[in-house]
C-alpha cells in the first residue's frame, strides 16, 4: 500500500508541475479549533533546482483525461504511465506532510476523469476531508474545472482558499485550433461565476460577521507563452482585462515547454522562452504594484516587449519628455516610473526627503540601480545632462552593460 | 579571535535587559564603550580592562521607559529584533543609535531614515526578519514515539523565540519543539504553553538534524520518502536555474533540510 501511494506521488507530481502558480498568499486566518494557519504574505517551504519555490503540495488526482490539449503533458492520446489518488491517500499526504511543516497547504489539481462534474467532486470531497474530518485551516488551492455544476464550483469557492481556471492559450482562434474539446465560453464561465460569488460574499459579510467566505485569497489563472502566435500585446491586454473585469488576484505566465512528441500544430523549441517570459512578469508587475496601464507598457505600434531592455526602462526610453524626474520634488507617482528605483526605494525616498538631500551613495545604499536610474533623475552629483535625454545613447550603453553583466533573470 | 583595545569593554549577560543595563551605566558613568559583548564570548579582552556589567530589570526598564518616550513601542520592538544578531558590531550600533536618540528631541530622530545609525538600524532587524519568514518556511519537523513534532534549527540570528508564536497559532493542540544547535537551546511547545528548553546529550544528529533512530515514529522514514520523491518530481529539468534556488535557499540552510541533506542526492 505504501509502495503504492510512492508511486502515484511520483506520477502526479510530474504531470503537476507545468502549473506554474505556487503562491500560498492573499489569505490570512489565525489560529483557530483543528491545526493550521494561512498568512497572506505567503511562506515558502523549500526550492526546486529550477529556481522555483515549494509552497503548497501541487498534485494531480489523477492525470487520466477524456480530453486531448496539443500543449498538455496529460492528453489522451499520450502513452504515459496513468494513476489515480483516492480521497483518503490525498487527505492523509497534505495533513501528514502538513504537520512536519513541509508545506503551507495543498494545490489540488486535476485532469477530467469520466465528466467534469464528476472530477469536481472528487477534488471537492478531498477538500472536504481535510476541512472537515481534519479540521484543517491550512491553504488549500483548488482548480475549478470548467463544464462543472455550478453548484459543485460553488461549493469548491466554500472550501478553498483560492480556485484557478486556466485559459492557457491567450486567444479562443488558437485555443480551439489546439484544443479541440474547448472554448473560451467554458472557460470564462467558471471564471465569472467565482467574480461573482466572491463580490457576494464580500457584500453579506459586511452585513453578517459570520456569513461563510468565498475564496479569500481570490482566484488566477494561467497562460502559456509561445505556444501560439500571439504578441505580447495581446496577452498583456488580456491579463490587464482580467485584472480589471474578473478581479483576479494573479495572472501567471508560463514558458512553453514541449512536453509532446513533436505535433505539428506547436513550434519546435530548443528551449523555452524564458526572457520572454520573465519580460511578461515584469510588465505585470507594472500593472500590479507601478500603477502603469497595459497600453503604456504596448500600444498597436510597439506589441513586442523588448527582450535586451526591461518593460520600465523601455517606457522612459519611448517617453524622454517625463524625464529628468527630481528626487525632491517629484510625487511618488513619478518616482515610480524611474527605471531603476523599486517601490521600497520610492516610498523612502518620499519619506525621507526632509530631511535632507537625497545622495547617489545613498541610492546605491538602498538597493536602487543608479547605473540605471541615473539617465532619469535630477541630482546634483550627477553630470548634468541640461534636462535632455538622448533614449538611443543611453539605450545602447545599458544593453552594453548588461551583455557584460551576463544576462540576468531575476524577480521572483 | 579579535584583541579589542583595553579601555571600557563591557561584558553583560547576553539577554536585552543585560544590555540595556550596560548602556544605563555607560550614560550614568559617561563611559564610551568600545566594545559590549556577552560574557564568555569567544573574543579576547586584555586583563583589567572589563567591566562586568550585572543584569538590573529596573534599570533596563529605565532606558526601554526613554526608549519609548524618544520613539514609540514599535521603535523598541525595532531594537529587539535587531539585538537578535548577537553581532558585536550590532551592539555598538545599537549604542550609537542609543547615544543619538537620548541626544535628540522625541518624535524627531527615530524616523529620520538618511541617518546612517537609523538606516543600519533598519537593514539590521530587516534581515533579521527575513530570516524569521524563511524559518517559517524551513523548521522541518520529525514525529517522535511520544507523538512530539522535533526539528533542529541552526540559523544565523539568535531567530527560535520570534518563530514559537506562528508555530504555536499553527499547531494549538500538538506538542513540538524547535530547537537551535549552535546556540544550544530551544522551545518547547506541550500544547498549552511555551517553555524555553537545554537538551543534554545528542538528540539529534548535527550533520543531518536528524533525530535518533530508535526514537522516531513509525511512519517518519516513510512521510521523509515521500517528501524527497515530491521535491525531485516536482522540478523542471528543461528550466534548471541553480543561481535562483541558491539565492532563494542559500546553501547554509540545507543541512537540516531532508530534501536537500547529506543523505540525499543533490542533482
Amino acid at each position: 500500500m505504501k509502495a503504492k501511494v510512492l508511486k502515484k506521488l511520483n506520477i502526479l507530481a510530474d504531470a503537476a508541475k507545468y502549473d506554474v502558480s505556487c503562491s500560498s498568499s492573499g489569505s490570512s486566518r489565525a489560529a483557530a479549533a483543528g491545526e493550521g494557519t494561512t498568512k497572506s504574505a505567503g511562506i515558502c517551504h523549500s526550492f526546486t533546482e529550477d529556481g522555483r519555490c515549494i509552497s503548497l503540495l501541487k498534485i494531480l488526482y489523477t492525470n487520466h483525461c477524456i480530453y486531448d490539449c496539443a500543449y498538455c503533458v496529460n492528453r489522451r492520446s499520450n502513452d504515459k504511465p496513468r494513476a489515480s489518488f483516492t480521497v483518503e491517500e490525498l487527505a492523509d499526504l497534505t495533513i501528514h506532510f502538513y504537520r512536519r511543516n513541509y508545506i503551507e497547504g495543498l494545490f489540488l489539481s486535476s485532469g477530467v476523469l469520466r465528466n467534469p462534474d464528476y472530477t469536481m467532486e472528487q477534488l471537492n470531497a478531498v477538500a472536504r476531508k481535510l476541512r472537515n474530518g481534519y479540521r484543517f485551516n491550512g491553504y488549500i488551492h483548488m482548480k475549478a474545472i470548467p463544464g462543472a455544476d455550478p453548484l459543485l464550483v460553488h461549493e469548491a469557492g466554500l472550501l478553498a482558499d483560492r480556485l484557478s481556471v486556466n485559459i492557457e492559450i491567450p486567444t479562443e482562434k488558437q485555443l480551439i485550433r489546439l484544443a479541440p474539446e474547448k472554448d473560451f465560453a467554458s472557460v470564462y464561465r467558471p471564471m465569472n461565476q467565482i467574480s461573482q460569488q466572491m463580490l457576494i460574499s464580500k457584500e453579506e459579510r459586511k452585513k453578517y460577521r459570520h456569513s461563510p467566505r468565498f475564496t479569500p485569497a481570490g482566484q488566477s489563472t494561467q497562460l502559456i507563452v509561445g505556444a501560439t502566435p500571439e504578441t505580447d500585446y495581446t496577452i498583456l491586454k488580456l491579463a490587464s482585462g482580467l485584472y480589471s473585469q474578473q478581479k483576479l488576484k494573479r495572472v501567471y505566465y508560463s514558458g512553453f515547454v514541449p512536453v509532446n512528441a513533436h505535433d505539428k500544430r506547436l513550434p519546435v523549441l530548443k528551449q523555452p522562452p524564458l526572457v520572454r517570459e520573465n519580460r511578461l512578469y515584469q510588465a505585470d508587475w507594472l500593472m500590479r504594484f507601478y500603477h502603469f496601464r497595459h497600453n503604456e507598457i504596448l500600444d498597436e505600434n510597439h506589441t513586442q516587449l523588448d527582450q535586451q531592455v526591461d518593460p520600465k526602462l523601455a517606457y522612459a526610453l519611448r517617453n524622454p519628455h517625463l524625464y529628468p524626474v527630481d528626487l525632491d520634488k517629484a510625487t511618488y507617482e513619478e518616482i515610480l516610473r524611474v527605471p531603476g528605483i523599486g517601490v521600497r526605494s520610492a516610498k523612502i525616498i518620499v519619506a525621507n526627503r526632509r530631511y535632507g538631500r537625497i545622495t547617489v551613495a545613498y541610492l546605491k545604499k538602498m538597493g536602487v540601480a543608479v547605473k540605471r536610474a541615473r539617465y532619469f533623475i535630477l541630482c546634483r552629483e550627477l553630470p548634468q545632462t541640461s534636462g535632455m535625454i538622448y533614449p538611443e545613447q543611453i539605450r545602447k550603453r545599458l544593453v552594453r552593460q548588461n551583455a557584460s553583466a551576463g544576462e540576468q533573470l531575476t524577480l521572483f | 579571535m579579535k584583541v579589542l583595545t583595553p579601555e571600557c569593554v563591557f561584558t553583560y549577560d547576553g539577554s536585552l535587559d543585560g544590555f540595556f543595563t550596560v548602556v544605563f551605566h555607560a550614560f550614568h558613568d559617561r563611559t564610551e564603550p568600545s566594545a559590549i559583548i556577552p560574557r564568555g564570548a569567544n573574543t579576547q579582552i586584555p586583563l583589567g580592562s572589563i567591566i562586568d556589567v550585572d543584569t538590573s530589570v529596573s534599570k533596563a526598564t529605565r532606558v526601554r521607559k526613554g526608549v519609548v518616550d524618544r520613539s514609540d513601542n514599535r521603535n523598541v520592538r525595532l531594537l529587539h529584533v535587531a539585538f537578535l544578531t548577537g553581532m558585536p558590531e550590532t551592539n555598538m550600533l545599537l549604542w550609537r543609535y542609543l547615544k543619538k536618540l537620548f541626544q535628540h528631541p522625541p518624535g524627531y530622530f527615530f524616523r529620520n531614515m538618511l541617518d546612517e545609525d537609523v538606516y543600519a538600524l533598519v537593514q539590521t532587524a530587516r534581515r533579521v526578519r527575513k530570516e524569521v519568514h524563511r524559518f517559517q518556511g524551513f523548521v522541518r519537523f520529525q514525529k517522535t514515539k511520544d507523538q512530539i513534532y522535533a526539528a533542529a534549527i541552526d540559523p544565523d540570528n539568535d531567530v527560535v523565540k520570534l518563530l514559537a508564536p506562528h508555530f504555536r497559532a499553527r499547531f494549538p493542540d500538538r506538542k513540538w519543539l524547535i530547537y537551535d544547535t549552535r546556540r544550544k537551546y530551544g522551545i518547547y511547545f506541550d500544547a498549552e504553553k511555551l517553555s524555553q528548553v537545554e537538551l543534554k546529550g545528542e538528540a539529534f544528529d548535527l550533520t543531518t538534524g536528524h533525530i535518533q533512530q530508535n526514537a522516531r515514529a513509525m511512519d517518519e522514514d516513510y512521510y521523509r520518502t515521500l517528501w524527497q520523491h515530491y521535491y525531485e518530481a516536482i522540478n523542471i529539468m528543461e528550466r534548471k536555474n541553480h543561481r535562483q534556488m541558491r539565492a532563494s535557499m542559500p546553501k547554509r540552510y540545507w543541512k537540516y533540510l531532508p530534501e536537500k541533506g547529506a543523505n540525499w542526492q543533490t542533482g
